[in-house]
């Protein structure tokens, strides 16, 4: 077949994206557990695995905790896995989330952001993807049913560079439920944009050797400095993957986005869906003659610090939304951002607002007052919680 | 080992903690504190089977479609596996550990088809030694002839004498030809007489031919003459009644009874179910007698449904107390009976309510209160204990060369029962002729644990019938042989239960590849089994056991 630049255009759901994107990265072993909002990625996978559409072992487990197991023992015998979870089965993973990554196993998985509970919740935010934040994990935030197809793509080339695992991140029912059209890439470009995973080592019956043993403090340290350094390659290695994607399909996303930011005196900063509606905002205030942007952060980790510090250096003030909450501190995206630009020379005033939790709506209305609050105040807040009926 | 790598900086060191160097030298074997080792384990339907049909494999042969190859392996444990599969009991089924996942096992049903199937094959009967001793086998039933059977496979000369005229038994007088077709059993036969078994019919010991006689001419006696005595009722006007089992034998002979239209039963085994049914395919009216209820009654319970479903009539917690004879109807007086406090069975004594009498009016009534041995020929050597022998006069008798089994030994039992009996005095005789001790049986543990996670739901064949309507019309069969097809189907669902099928599971599972798998079995390479157990907690047939290692 030969390849073009088109594929199939097709109306799915974001979670459906994340079906396809597994399908076309063609990963051999599955492993999942379901639960709301997730489990339409791997129904759809295991009909694949069912009817032959995709050639993958599908493993069906008692919990996330044992997906994930099962995900190490398959990456560590050299195959390309993939997961799909949310909220309370992330946070069961946790534990073999850290042995992915110590193991250095560029397994990939898709995390729908759904509120933790209690109170029970099925509706997004992101306290879950967060509280895995220093695992060792990539972390990347999709807006569109697109973005989270071309990112699982994408995730497998950075993963199997750096040997890091790598989640994507998708909103629940905002992305996952919802569909809109996009293109379905053609398998057989896809297969050179991502050829086979080549482990360096694996499990090998004929070639025994020593996984996971004991390191000495004397070596521990080492390892762990790899990890990391791999980490800030793989910043590298996202906008290289993201340019070779756009060259063979067309689109690309960059680690962060900023629109209409340059001259802006204000930036405000959104990940995931929320970044679309700030879009329409930025656009309707631009028209009006603000001077307002906007910055999408996309690849959350590895953090792309000095992108951000070059996207906001002009900026008087900084306004973050963030759709989580650490309790005691603030936002998270917030932290991130502050603790990025603390030792740059010029820094802008930074607020922090927290909103949408458990899935309350982020409206144009709300993105509105935000901006306006920050343009009216002089003095930088550490944490404002939009919306809050006090 | 190896001489360790030391890094001096982290370029040095590989991305994850992996081992630069093959780690075959790290035996881990030396872990273990547990060896996991293959034990096969004892099948429950295998145990419960009274010949030890190997049962597991048989029915792996069979979903297979090995047909011949399973009904050489019924061959090794049974000489009558087409009686079996029709007229055993099947405790095999009732001990299958699939009854407590979805059913159990088909087992008779698929006994019976191999039989069928294999209808026209012959054993393979190789070249052996001749012996020189000569065994008497007195009585042709179940019991002799499972005897004559193994004793003959030996190289023994076997005799057979039987008082009727042709060989079988209970199994040729007493069973009705609906459950076992005559041609099932003679082919059966024929092939015992293959192995150089010589049956002397219509020759009745005691009678013909004096047991000293036999025993002065032979080795060996065995003395399988059943259990044909039928109890009394001890009821004034109990001559009016005829006895059921000598009814079933003149019907089994072909000869014509004149019933008239109503018969009672009186009696809740094997032979009152036999007599209802034989009666009412002679186009009479059955009614069962007895004296408790259905759940007391003796009888297999899929014979009583049987009966009941031709249209038996039953009459329980009655008991006759008199006939008379009137206008050349017979009048029995019978009292009401209620259920009292357990008896030595375990089963609730049946005790008559006073005044309660009242009539039955019948053509015809047949007793059928249970039988016992007849053993008057030999009863100057031997004390017996209500038609027992007992055991001390056994001891004797066996030191002398004699020896007593079936349901000449027990009373009435069953065919497979019988059979058991007939194989163990075939070992007994064989030691006794060589001046040696019986061997000790060896028994290995019963496979009860069923990794059921590893099956799925699946329906028991259901046997084919005939219809009610047809089979009261005459003697045909009344069960129908499951298709190969079906046959395959249903062998498939056998769990193996402490057989080894190669199901791979402890190779897949193994967490430290230290089981190989070699032409179809498996081989642990104890030096890097860590003794998790994985093998024998995921083995769904229990075959893998942990021993403790000896430290």
């Amino acid at each position: 077949m030969t390849p073009t630049l088109t594929g199939t255009k097709k109306v799915v759901t974001g979670n459906h994206a994340v079906s396809y994107g597994a399908m076309l990265a063609r990963v051999q072993v599955i492993s999942a557990y379901p639960i709301t909002p997730q489990t339409q990625i791997v129904e759809l996978l295991s009909e694949m695995c069912a009817n032959g559409t995709l050639r993958a072992k599908f493993i069906k487990v008692e919990s996330e905790h044992s997906a994930m197991a099962a995900l190490v023992g398959a990456a560590s015998a050299g195959a390309r896995t993939f997961t799909a979870t949310s909220a309370h089965g992330l946070a069961l993973m946790h534990e073999m989330l850290h042995w992915a990554a110590g193991a250095r196993l560029p397994i990939v998985m898709a995390n729908v952001n759904r509120a933790m509970g209690p109170p029970w919740s099925v509706w997004t935010d992101q306290n879950d993807s967060l509280s895995q934040r220093d695992v060792g994990w990539m972390q990347v935030y999709c807006e569109s049913n697109q973005e989270v197809l071309d990112t699982v793509i994408q995730a497998y080339k950075v993963a199997e560079t750096v040997l890091m695992p790598a989640m994507l991140v998708l909103d629940a029912f905002v992305l996952s439920h919802t569909a809109e059209q996009i293109e379905i890439p053609d398998q057989a470009l896809v297969d050179r944009y991502l050829p086979p995973y080549q482990p360096v080592y694996k499990l090998d019956v004929s070639d025994p050797r020593s996984f996971g043993a004991l390191a000495p403090p004397d070596l521990y340290m080492e390892l762990r400095y790899k990890m990391h350094k791999a980490m800030e390659d793989a910043l590298t290695e996202w906008a290289r993957a993201d340019e070779e994607y756009y060259e063979l399909f067309g689109r690309r996303y960059g680690l962060i986005e900023p629109y209409r930011a340059d001259d802006a005196d204000l930036i405000l900063v959104t990940s995931g869906t929320v970044t679309s509606t700030a879009r329409d905002v930025i656009d309707e205030l631009r028209a009006a003659g603000r001077r307002v942007g906007l910055l999408k952060i996309r690849v959350f980790r590895p953090f792309p610090a000095q992108l951000v510090r070059e996207a906001l250096a002009n900026a008087q003030k900084v306004a973050v939304i963030d759709r989580n909450i650490s309790f005691g501190m603030g936002g998270i995206f917030a932290q991130e951002i502050k603790s990025a630009l603390y030792n740059a020379p010029d820094r802008p005033l930074i607020f922090g607002f927290v909103a949408g939790l458990g899935g309350r709506d982020i409206t144009p209305t709300v993105i509105r007052e935000i901006i306006e609050y920050t343009e009216s105040r002089d003095e930088p807040e550490d944490l404002i919680w939009v919306g809050v009926k006090r | 080992m190896k001489k360790p790598i030391v890094f001096t900086s982290e370029h040095e060191m590989p991305p994850m903690a992996v081992s630069l160097a093959d780690m075959g030298h790290n035996r881990t074997g030396s872990w273990r504190y547990l060896r996991p080792v293959y034990s096969e384990k004892l099948a429950p339907c295998k145990n419960a089977c009274p010949v030890g049909n190997d049962i597991p494999r048989i029915l792996s042969l069979v979903s297979q479609g090995r047909y011949e190859d399973a009904w050489r392996l019924f061959r090794e444990t049974s000489p009558l596996p087409g009686v079996c599969g029709r007229v055993c009991y099947h405790p095999c089924e009732s001990f299958c550990n699939r009854k407590d996942f979805d059913e159990a096992l088909s087992i008779a049903a698929i006994e019976r088809f191999v039989a069928d199937a294999c209808f026209d094959l012959e054993d393979r009967i190789p070249e052996r030694p001749k012996r020189s001793e000569k065994i008497a086998i007195v009585g042709s039933g179940p019991a002799g002839l499972a005897c004559a059977y193994f004793l003959a496979k030996d190289g023994y000369a076997v005799t057979v004498f039987e008082g009727a005229s042709q060989p079988g038994g209970m199994l040729r007088l007493g069973i009705p030809p609906y459950r076992l077709p005559r041609a099932v059993l003679d082919r059966e036969i024929e092939l015992i007489a293959r192995w150089g078994v010589e049956f002397r019919t219509n020759t009745r010991v005691g009678q013909d031919i004096s047991l000293e006689k036999l025993w002065e001419q032979h080795n060996a006696v065995f003395i399988a003459t059943g259990a044909h005595q039928s109890r009394a009722l001890n009821i004034p006007g109990e001559e009016f009644a005829l006895t059921g089992l000598e009814f079933l034998k003149a019907v089994n002979a072909g000869k014509t009874i004149a019933l008239g239209k109503r018969v009672l039963i009186i009696g809740g085994g094997n032979t009152a179910m036999d007599c209802a049914r034989t009666a009412l395919r002679l186009g009479a009216h059955p009614i069962v007698v007895y004296r408790r209820t259905r759940e007391e009654m003796p009888a297999i319970a899929e014979e009583i449904e049987e009966a009941e479903h031709e249209g038996t009539q039953f009459e329980f917690l009655a008991a006759p107390v008199a006939i008379r004879k009137l206008n050349g109807k017979l009048e029995v007086q019978c009292i009401r009976m209620k259920l009292g406090e357990p008896d030595a069975s375990g089963r609730r004594r049946p005790v008559p309510i006073p005044s309660s009498d009242f009539i039955m009016y019948t053509d015809t009534v047949l007793k059928a209160v249970g039988e016992e041995p007849d053993l008057a020929f030999l009863s100057e050597h031997l004390e017996t204990s209500e038609g027992i022998v007992i055991e001390r006069a056994q001891g004797m008798l066996e030191r002398a060369g004699i020896f007593i089994g079936g349901d000449a030994q027990t009373g009435p039992s069953t065919v497979a029962q019988a059979m058991r009996s007939g194989k163990e005095v075939a070992q007994k005789i064989k030691s006794f002729l060589r001046g040696e001790r019986p061997p000790k049986a060896t028994t290995l543990e019963e496979a009860v644990r069923v990794n059921f996670n590893y099956f799925t739901h699946r329906p028991r064949v259901a046997t084919p019938q005939l219809a009610v309507s047809e089979r009261i019309l005459s003697f045909a069969e009344t069960k129908r042989a499951i298709s190969a097809e079906q046959a395959r189907v249903e062998a498939s669902r056998c769990f193996s239960c402490g057989v080894c099928n190669s199901c791979d599971n402890c190779w897949v599972f193994c967490p430290d590849a230290a089981i190989a798998r070699i032409n179809g079995h498996y081989e642990i390479n104890y030096d890097f089994c860590k003794g998790c157990g994985v093998c024998a907690e995921e083995c769904p047939r229990s075959v893998i056991s942990l021993v403790e290692e000896e430290l």
